[in-house]
């Protein structure tokens, strides 16, 4: 790999510099990759994760476009059905509603109604999360609202490193990948950043395999569950515990689809509690399947009935006193920790 | 731009092939059906949109491109799949949901892919224009021969994805050429009640680009449009819009009551079929006579007929073969 | 030899402060010339710190804090 930055294994990235390393060195071997999306130009994305690209690639591949999301995912899969590998990012995925057709019905789709003939290599980059008070259409998650519509891949990194390989992996992947980031790990310190996000990520190109899950700390008392953000407030929960006398182990889902069951129920096999953290909608969810998982497996692995630290079932205020309350956070975890060991 | 003879006759066989194969599609359709309409009964269950009228649209683009062009057709696809060269034994195997179809039965009807010859299509009105231009945005990036066509009818003129697609195609000057079948219905609501533009080729101006009108469903009307059309993407000029004057001569779909329709339409419809119109026009270019036509249109019939017996014989796949090529 | 690592006077434009919203190399870490060590943020802008020597890096003003151009914000030692 070219060693035009530092060889030191310790250097780190945030996770918009990871996503767009791995774009970078895609594009570098691969000419049949190219970006487009609203502002991934010049601008390098809003939030960051094309930063660099225009400059080395130029327009043709790092395409700005209307803010046209219809067509230009429209676009991307007839592209992409014609031996391309689009990149095409939805700035918000809140903006779903604008243009799920192409994503649902004709990118997740044509792979199936062609009998595997067609392939659909494209990656969709979407922004999710909230906590910023941004309002209830640039706030959500939408996790589950994905990962329930089949044929597309989800995956959700939590830090750089995962970002950087999951990426790779995407861009790779003969299907469509749906990576969505979480606004508040990208390393824009005006989204209020989690540090924990950014961390040390090998300068050579790697990936992280879609579909498997990490335990990201090892413990025997209790198992946490989450993606993204959410694997932070987890660490947070975990070491607060910890300072109790109790064991947690921290389970990071990284991808949605297909999602990694065995790592979660072997984690509730020896831990027996299990406790899900979403920030996405409490209801029809990534938390429901999460606990459905392991309850239709073995019910008798269970030492006390599951829970989950997720958003009600409410728009997003905008108001910081009332979406700061409504938000998941490591002192709800615990909590709901306290409420599992006093039943 | 005129066709040669050749052209002629080979649109002309098109036709007759594809309208065979929608009128016995009709009858196939009905079988088991009757006398309570069940769209789940019979050998071709579910919906099913025929192209009886609209088949000027399908050869008078499709005369102009090879397999290496790409096709995204609507809900409505038989005519412009059998002018495209789509492999007819797939095809109508894949309308009966049998394992020889192109996907096995996974799609159906309006979900019809035949990649070696870059034909596909979406049951979603107006998403057909996304997906050609990218392929034409494809074929531009990586300076591969080749032009997109999308196919829409005149209801989809009316949704955003038309006026998104219309305006990136201009932006980026794509290889596409936009094509409107204009057979004045959205299912049961007629166009002049739906769209605020007698004519939707005048919106091409919205969007910096040629718009053309064909009128009276005329086979070498559309044959001129598209060639010029095709020619101009072809060449690095960029999108077209074309829309065509066609005519449903069946209903939306089959089992379509057609009650919204004015008293005598349908009967002066029949009377403009443009395949009878077309085959006057060749006998009377002395291109065609009797004996000729006879020939033509029984080759024309077996083939269609053979491709039936093929799906009729063929095998369902069994049904666990759903969960497979969800994913390649 | 110690090289600082200052906020170039060129890196924005105007007056204002900004924060420093990433070290990306840990304090006591290696870097090369032309290393990016840092991202600072002028209201929703980013910019970048890179190290205008080799050297062992040791980190004045942390993560979060506020700088000015021509902050010192780290020094490079042999």
């Amino acid at each position: 790999m070219t060693a035009t930055t530092t060889a030191s294994s310790s250097r780190k990235l945030t996770i918009a510099r990871a996503m767009a390393e791995a774009t970078a060195q895609e594009m570098r071997q691969d000419p049949s990759v190219f970006v487009m999306g609203e502002d991934v130009g010049p601008m390098g994305g809003v939030f960051g994760n094309t930063r660099g690209l225009h400059e080395e690639f130029g327009g043709e591949r790092v395409r700005d476009t209307p803010i046209s999301e219809t067509a230009f995912i429209g676009a991307a899969v007839g592209a992409a059905s014609d031996g391309m590998r689009p990149i095409v990012e939805l700035m918000f995925v809140d903006f779903f509603g604008v243009c799920m057709d192409a994503i649902y019905n004709m990118m997740a789709k044509n792979t199936y109604f062609s009998g595997g003939t067609v392939n659909v290599p494209m990656v969709l980059m979407t922004s999710t999360g909230g906590g910023y008070s941004d309002g209830g259409q640039h706030s959500q998650c939408l996790y589950g609202t994905f990962a329930h519509l089949p044929g597309m891949k989800v995956v959700v990194p939590s830090n750089a490193y995962d970002a950087k390989g999951l990426m790779t992996a995407a861009i790779r992947d003969d299907n469509p990948v749906v990576f969505m980031y979480h606004k508040s790990l990208q390393g824009m310190g005006w989204l209020g950043t989690e540090k924990g996000a950014t961390v040390a990520t090998p300068e050579e190109s790697y990936t992280v395999e879609i579909g498997k899950a990490a335990v990201v700390k090892e413990g025997r008392d209790l198992t946490l569950v989450s993606l993204g953000v959410g694997v932070h407030h987890c660490l947070r929960a975990a070491k607060a515990l910890g300072e109790e006398g109790f064991d947690a182990e921290v389970v990071d889902l990284r991808s949605l689809v297909p999602l990694d069951r065995e790592t979660v129920r072997a984690s509730v096999a020896k831990t027996g509690r299990l406790i899900v953290v979403d920030e996405d909608y409490h209801s029809y969810g990534v938390s429901g399947e999460i606990i459905a998982s392991v309850a239709e497996h073995d019910l008798a692995c269970l030492k006390a009935a599951p829970r989950r630290v997720a958003y009600p079932d409410i728009p997003i205020p905008f108001t910081p006193t009332m979406e700061q309350w409504a938000l998941p956070n490591a002192d709800k975890i615990v909590d709901a920790f306290h409420q599992m060991m006093s039943q | 731009m005129q066709p040669n003879n050749d052209q002629r006759l080979w649109m002309y066989r098109q036709m007759v092939t594809s309208r065979h194969l929608e009128e016995r599609i009709e009858t196939l359709y009905m079988e088991g059906k009757t006398p309570a309409f069940n769209m789940a009964k019979g050998p071709i269950p579910g919906e099913m949109h025929l192209s009886n009228g609209q088949e000027p649209c399908a050869v008078g683009v499709c005369a102009h491109l090879s397999a290496e062009d790409v096709v995204v057709a609507t809900h409505r696809p038989h005519h412009i799949a059998v002018a495209k060269g789509v492999d007819l034994n797939a095809m109508i195997a894949e309308i009966f949901g049998k394992a020889t179809g192109f996907s096995g039965g996974r799609g159906g009807h309006m979900h019809i892919f035949d990649p070696t010859v870059n034909f596909s299509c979406s049951g979603i009105v107006g998403e057909t224009l996304g997906p050609a231009a990218g392929a034409a945005l494809s074929r531009k990036m990586q300076g591969k021969p080749g032009v997109a066509v999308a196919f829409l009818g005149e209801g989809a003129a009316n949704q955003g994805a038309f006026h998104e697609a219309l305006n990136l195609a201009a932006v980026w000057k794509l290889p596409v050429v936009f094509v409107i079948e204009d057979n004045a219905w959205g299912i049961s609501v007629a166009k002049q009640a739906a769209t605020a533009v007698p004519r939707n080729d005048v919106r091409a101006s919205g969007y910096n680009m040629p718009g053309v009108h064909v009128a009276d469903n005329d086979v070498e009307g559309v044959f001129a449009a598209a060639g010029e059309a095709i020619a101009r993407a072809r060449d690095g000029q960029g999108p077209t819009l074309i829309e065509i004057e066609t005519s449903r001569l069946a209903g939306h779909f089959m089992g379509d009551g057609e009650d919204y329709r004015p008293e005598g339409e349908k009967e002066g419809l029949q009377q403009r079929d443009p395949i009878p119109r077309y085959r006057q026009a060749l006998i009377e270019a002395g291109l065609l006579d009797e004996a000729a036509d006879t020939r033509l249109v029984g080759e024309a019939h077996e083939r269609v007929e053979a491709a039936i017996r093929f799906a009729q014989e063929s095998d369902f796949l069994p049904p666990e073969a759903a969960l497979e090529t969800v994913f390649v | 030899m110690s090289t600082a690592i200052t906020v170039p006077e060129d890196l924005w434009e105007g007056d204002n402060e900004g924060v420093i919203t990433a070290w990306l190399v840990d304090d006591g870490g290696q870097v090369n010339q032309g290393d990016l060590v840092a991202e600072v943020m002028v209201d929703k802008a980013q910019y970048e710190i890179k190290a205008p020597a080799a050297g062992r890096l040791t980190i004045a003003k942390q993560e979060d804090e506020v700088v000015e151009r021509g902050t010192t914000i780290a020094s490079l030692d042999d």
